[in-house]
This record gives C-alpha cells, structure tokens and sequence, in this order.
C-alpha cells in the first residue's frame, strides 16, 4: 500500500469522527501549550538572570588577584597553598594575552599616597583623591565607558571620574556654601538633590539648577596633583602598588569625606614636600563601580603616567612594580571558566561572573525542569486520551479491519494507519499548541511589559526581545520544534498499544459479525 | 507461492480436512474427514443447512481459520500453512471475497470501494480509479459511482461487493450466502452478474449458500451435513 493512501485514510478517518478527534487533540493542545508555556517562562527567567548579570558587569571579564589577596565581586578561588607565590607584574600581564581565548590584559594600579588636587590656580581643592591607572589601549576592552571626549594619548592627559568635579571645594565661598553635591537619579526621570544642610528634595532633570552642577568642567580646567610623601602619610615610608578602593566612594553626595583627616595635612596646596603634577582631562568616564571608585571619583590614566609620576616620587619603588589586580578580556563567554582555570594554574586567584552565572543557570534549569514536568503531566493525561480514541476507533472498526484484512491489507498496512491516526493527533494538537502557545506568550510578555504601548513597540519586544527588555516568556525556536516533534511522538506511543489491537484481529470477524 | 499458469494441478484441494472448535469441556466437531478438488474455471456451490459446517469449510479454504488436521492447497500453495503476512499477500493476489452483509466501508464511496483491493497492492490512484470505474459500469452501477454505501440500496451495495470481489482479476472467488440479504429478483441478478465475471475471466468460484434456487446457477454443488460431504454432483 501507498504510504499516501495510507495517510488518506487516516485523515478521512479522523474527519469522519470530527468531534471526538477535535476533542482528543484538544487534550494534546492543552498539554502541548502548559510544556512550551512553562518551560518559556523558565527560559524567560534564563533571560532575565543574564540581563542582571551583565547589568552587574562584564561576564566575560576576570579579575586576577595577587595570590591570597581579593576583595571584589563575584566568587574567588584559590588554587591551595603551597605553591609559590606568583608575581603579579608585567610578565605574568603579557603571558595572560598568550592563553588561548584572551583579547586582551591590563594591569590595574593604584597610587597608594595621599594626594590633593587643585583646579583654577588653587581656587579649587579636593583633600582626596582615587588615583588609578591602566593599559589605555585596552580601556575599550575592559569595557570602560566615556560619557565625554576621548581617551587620552598623551604624557599628561587622564580621564576624569564621572563625578570628580564635585570633589572639590571653593576656597573663595563661605563654609557651608562651598561645596557642590551631585544630584541621585531616582530612576523616574528625576533627581535627587541636596544641599550641604541635607534638606534634600525631588526635582525633574530638565529643572536641575546651577546649583546642582559642579563648579566647574574637568574637561575645560587643568588639574594639579600633588603627591604627599611626608612621614604623616598613613602609608608610612614604603611604596607599595595596590588597590586604593574607597568603600565610601558610593555614598550620597561622594565627598570624600571619610579621607578628611589625612586630607588636612595638605588642605592648602603644594607647599608640603609632594611632587606636583598637572594633568589634563580628555575625557570623562561613566561611573561603574565594577572598575573601582575612580570612575566614579578618582582619575584613571595610563600605567606607564602613573610609573613615571611614581619614579619621581620614590625611585626605588618604581623598578619594582608588582600590581595587586589585573583584568583579563576574554573573547567569547564560553571560555571563561577555561581561561580562569588557567591563570589559576599560574597561582593567582581570579574572581569572575562565571561562578554566579553558572549558579544562576543551573537553578532556572531546575526550575524549567520543574515547570516542564508540571506541563508533561497534561501531556500524559493528553496521551491518555489518545490512547482511549484509539482503543474506541479500534473496536468501531473491528470489522472494517477484518474486511480489510480479508482484502488482503497488510499487518503493517494496518499498523502504520493507525499509529498515522495517533501520531496525527499529536502532530495536529502540537502544532496548534504551539500556535496558541506562542500567543499566550506574548499576551504574558505584554502584560508583563505593561500593555502594547505607544504604536505597538511593545508587541515588537513581546516578541524578540531587546537590549534592556525583560521578558517573563521567552520560546526559543528549538522549543517549538521540540514540542510538535514530542507531540507527534506522544501520539506515536500512544497509539501503539490500540494499533497492536487492530493488527490482531482475525480477517474473520469480517464474516462473523453479522448485522 | 505464484501460481503458475497452465499448471495441471487443480485450483483448490482439500486433503482429509478436520476442524474441532474447543466449547466448554468438550470438543465440537464442526468438519471431518474433507476431500474435495476444484478444478479452474469451476463455479462450486457448497450447499447445506445452517450449522452443516459450510461457513466452517469455507473460512478453511480461504485461510481465516487454520484446520485442525489436513490441508487446503489454492494453487498448489498450502494456504493452511501461511503466516498473517503471507496470506495478506496472497489473498491480495489470488483472492476474492463476496459477503453476504456487502462489508463496504462506510467512509468510502462505490468507487474507492472497489479500488480498495488494488490499494492494498500498491497500484497508484489515478490507475485504480479508472479500473475500479470500468467495472463499476459494467455491473450498472456508471451512475451511483460517488455513492456512499448508506445512500444505496442492498442490491447496489451487493453490486460493488461483487465489483470489489472481481476488480483485481483473483484466481478464486469466495462467496458467502452472497443472496442472503436480497429480495428474489436481485438475487437471480447478482448471481448471473457473478457467474458472467467467471466465465469471463476463467475464474474459480466457491459459492456456499442454503438457497436451493442459488445452487442452481453453480457446475457443482457439493452438499454438506453435519461437517461432512454427503454428496457431490454436477448440475449439467
């Protein structure tokens, strides 16, 4: 027999009990549509735990730390105890650039001495300062981002921290009129601000007044550094490299307050034994508290800058340079745990995304598998369905079996109808289901997103998604592949039982069963 | 298993044929001791009473049923020892069947009815269809051929059983009481209709039937009683 006319007859088969087959399929659509429904949110929660990722940071970035020596986001890992310390330098820099994978390593250093800046001729001073530096070719890289200018290229040139202006004070103003605060976004278009009494009030963007700019533009007013080196220094008389974080980078305002003390000392400019330095801003950073306080507040500039104001500082200190923190770039996210692994294995400890991003994958997989099996409940219960119609169609039939038996109609032949019968009423409920599951989907994502929105933009994002859309029901296209093949296959074994039935029966039930 | 043409074999031989059915504790004997040869071309009626093992021999020989003892041969093939799967693919073959209930499937109309023996064998759509018309209009059924078997009357139906029966050209004909469930006129007009088609084409029928009037258009009629042959003779 033709495997056409063999599917013929299924359909005419199916069309010729039309109730009862819209029925059994609507079981499988209902059964179809809970497993997509369900296993999209868990994908759409896959989703959102990447966006919050990479809202954290960038996931493919490693922080590398001196061994034993970490303090920073993520999870750490060491490699054990030991082995010998590992130095953190400019070889061990350039051999993380060899493994395989990598796009690109820096060092990140910090001026660990107190410094004061001044702008406009010393009429502006900041009793604190975050000094940091880096490979400024790979300021792309990092993902360090510039909301102003371009990124410096020569001797002298430094990027400004997103908010460093506001560190500094008029000397010209009063008490309690001296200071500038940086206004707090709200997140709903408007700004916090304060003035140095803390009354603070609520106000639209477009109405942020002079008094919430800073003084003056960083990018417009040359700035002098001054490097403390006298014995009141905190740090004492060695020079080391390392992380200058300040913890109190992050609080309202941003002052730098908490450094006030050692700040004192140096209050009235360079006349104490520090080294001056005037530095130029080409650019202002954005704020991103995963690359340190000094985009936020501080001054970033290349590391070879920083060696060299070190070296007039103290001489010794600079032949010596062995860094505290590194970062390394990795191409693809994929490797991350491969390239860790591997710096690593060279002694140092990493910190990086993939631990958490992991964590975060392993557990919405519990709950796509979790949602899933409550949707392949319906789908059993589908199945029994289709198992109970075959088993009906089977005995209505007996003699139209027998006849065709008689004819001379295969085994098979009869086999293959009605498995085509089952496995079509998984196939058709499959594909309605995934119809019908794709419009829930999108109904789920609309409400989520708050309605279709102006000119249906929403309906769009519903859809596909977006940069900054977070959608609670994501169907990747496998999905719906995998759910009419799984529907089809439901109909498959479920039909087997009932076709093995049809295949028993004798050609004689033909005869016998008289009307 | 092809039977081959011109063989001098017999069409159907029956060796010594016994079938008991197992009923409760005890055994009934439904045929015993069978002998019986039908050569080509033959129209053979097996006549008997209801309960004589008539419908009994006949599931023998088209091998619905095995036999207890002995052997049916159709064709010097031993049907009685064929699996499910050859004897689909010899009754699709070889055979032909006419029931006395018609058996249309009801989801099929007069013309894919008929075709549905050249189905089973694979012969495409268009091909089938066109013989399964050609024969349609022979039994005089040209204007019913999209009928369904519930928009026609018995003797309709009876008329594309027949066609169905005859449309694949099957060496042996099989028909069960084919007149049972026909008024008097259509009974004489389906049996010539099956005794026309024989002749025509050489074919070899095995006709059981009660009916004294039916038996008479057959070469033969071997009369059962009580599962056993009581007498064999031919009508001219």
């Amino acid at each position: 027999m033709r495997f056409a006319d063999i599917l013929h007859l299924c359909s005419q088969n199916l069309w010729r009990r039309k109730s009862r087959t819209i029925l059994t399929v609507l079981g499988v659509i209902v059964g179809c549509c809970s497993i997509v429904t369900m296993v999209s949110i868990g994908s759409g929660i896959n989703e959102m735990n990447e966006q919050s990722l990479k809202q954290m940071g960038d996931l493919t970035i490693i922080n590398v730390y001196k061994q034993g020596n970490y303090d920073g986001a993520g999870t750490s890992d060491s490699t054990g105890a030991g082995q010998t310390e590992a130095k953190l330098d400019d070889k061990a820099i350039a051999s993380f650039t060899q493994i395989p994978g990598v796009e690109g390593a820096t060092a990140q250093m910090s001026l660990n001495y107190t410094v004061t800046m001044t702008a406009d001729n010393g009429r502006y001073v900041a009793t604190y300062g975050d000094i940091q530096a880096i490979d400024m070719s790979q300021l792309d890289n990092m993902g360090y981002k510039l909301t102003d200018g371009t990124a410096p290229t020569k001797d002298g040139e430094i990027l400004a921290g997103q908010y460093l202006a506001y560190q500094f004070y008029d000397r010209f103003r009063p008490e309690g009129s001296n200071m500038r605060y940086q206004p707090q976004d709200a997140g709903d278009g408007t700004y916090w601000t304060c003035d140095a009494t803390g009354n603070c009030s609520q106000v639209p963007a477009d109405q942020l007044g002079e008094e919430s700019k800073p003084f003056f533009d960083p990018m417009k007013t040359e700035i002098t550094l001054t490097i403390q080196t006298g014995d009141d220094s905190s740090n004492g008389g060695g020079v080391t490299m390392g992380m200058g974080y300040s913890s109190g980078a992050t609080d309202m305002g941003g002052t730098g307050s908490g450094t006030g003390s050692a700040g004192t000392t140096g209050a009235n400019g360079a006349n104490g034994s520090g080294n001056t330095f005037r530095l130029r801003a080409t650019g202002v950073l954005k704020e991103d508290y995963n690359k340190g306080s000094a985009t936020s507040s501080g001054v970033l500039m290349d590391i070879s800058q920083l060696k060299a104001m070190l070296a007039k500082v103290d001489q010794s200190a600079a032949k010596t340079v062995t860094y505290e923190q590194a970062l390394v770039k990795v191409a693809d996210i994929t490797q991350v745990s491969d390239v860790e692994q591997q710096i690593r294995d060279m002694g140092f400890s990493t910190s990086s995304y993939e631990e958490i991003r992991k964590q975060m994958e392993e557990q919405s997989r519990g709950i796509q598998l979790a949602l899933g099996g409550i949707g392949a409940v319906s789908l059993l219960v589908a199945a029994i369905g289709i198992t109970n119609t075959m088993v009906m169609s089977v005995t209505e039939r007996t003699r139209e079996i027998g006849i065709m038996k008689a004819l001379g109609c295969t085994v098979r032949d009869i086999r293959v109808m009605f498995l085509g019968e089952a496995g079509f009423i998984g196939l058709l409920g499959g594909v309605a289901g995934c119809l019908i599951s794709a419009v829930i989907s999108l109904g789920i994502n609309l409400v989520y997103l708050g309605g279709p929105g102006e000119g249906g933009e929403n309906i769009w994002h519903a859809i596909v998604g977006g940069d900054g859309v977070t959608r609670l029901s994501v169907i990747p296209w496998w999905l719906f592949v995998f759910a009419i093949l799984f529907s089809t296959l439901i109909g498959l074994v479920s039909g087997f039982q009932p076709a093995n039935k049809a295949v028993r029966i004798p050609a004689l039930d033909a005869i016998k069963n008289e009307q | 298993m092809a039977i081959i043409e011109g063989e001098p074999r017999p069409m159907i031989e029956v060796r010594n044929l016994r079938k008991e059915y197992p009923v409760v504790d005890e055994t009934v004997v439904a045929l015993e001791r069978i002998n019986l040869t039908i050569p080509r071309g033959q129209i053979c009626c097996i006549y008997g009473e209801s309960g004589s093992g008539k419908s009994t021999l006949l599931n023998q020989l088209a091998g619905m049923e095995k036999p207890t003892r002995g052997g049916v041969r159709i064709g010097g093939v031993v049907v009685s020892r064929l699996d499910e799967r050859e004897l689909a693919a010899f009754r699709q073959r070889h055979l032909g069947f006419v029931f006395q209930s018609y058996n249309l499937l009801p989801n099929l109309n007069a013309i894919e009815n008929v075709a549905m023996p050249l189905m089973f064998r694979g012969v495409p759509k268009s091909q089938r269809e066109r013989i399964a018309k050609g024969i349609l209009k022979r039994v005089g059924l040209g204007k019913r051929m999209t009928h369904y078997p519930t928009q026609m009357s018995g003797g309709q139906q009876q008329r594309v059983g027949i066609a169905r029966a005859f449309v694949a050209h099957p060496e042996v004909v099989f028909a069960d009481e084919p007149t049972g469930n026909l008024d008097s006129k259509t009974k004489v007009d389906v049996m010539e209709m099956i005794v026309a088609f024989a002749r025509d084409f050489n074919q070899t029928i095995v006709l059981v039937t009660h009916d004294d009037n039916m038996a008479q258009y057959a070469d033969r009629i071997v009369t059962l009683l009580d599962g056993r042959i009581v007498s064999d003779r031919l009508t001219h």
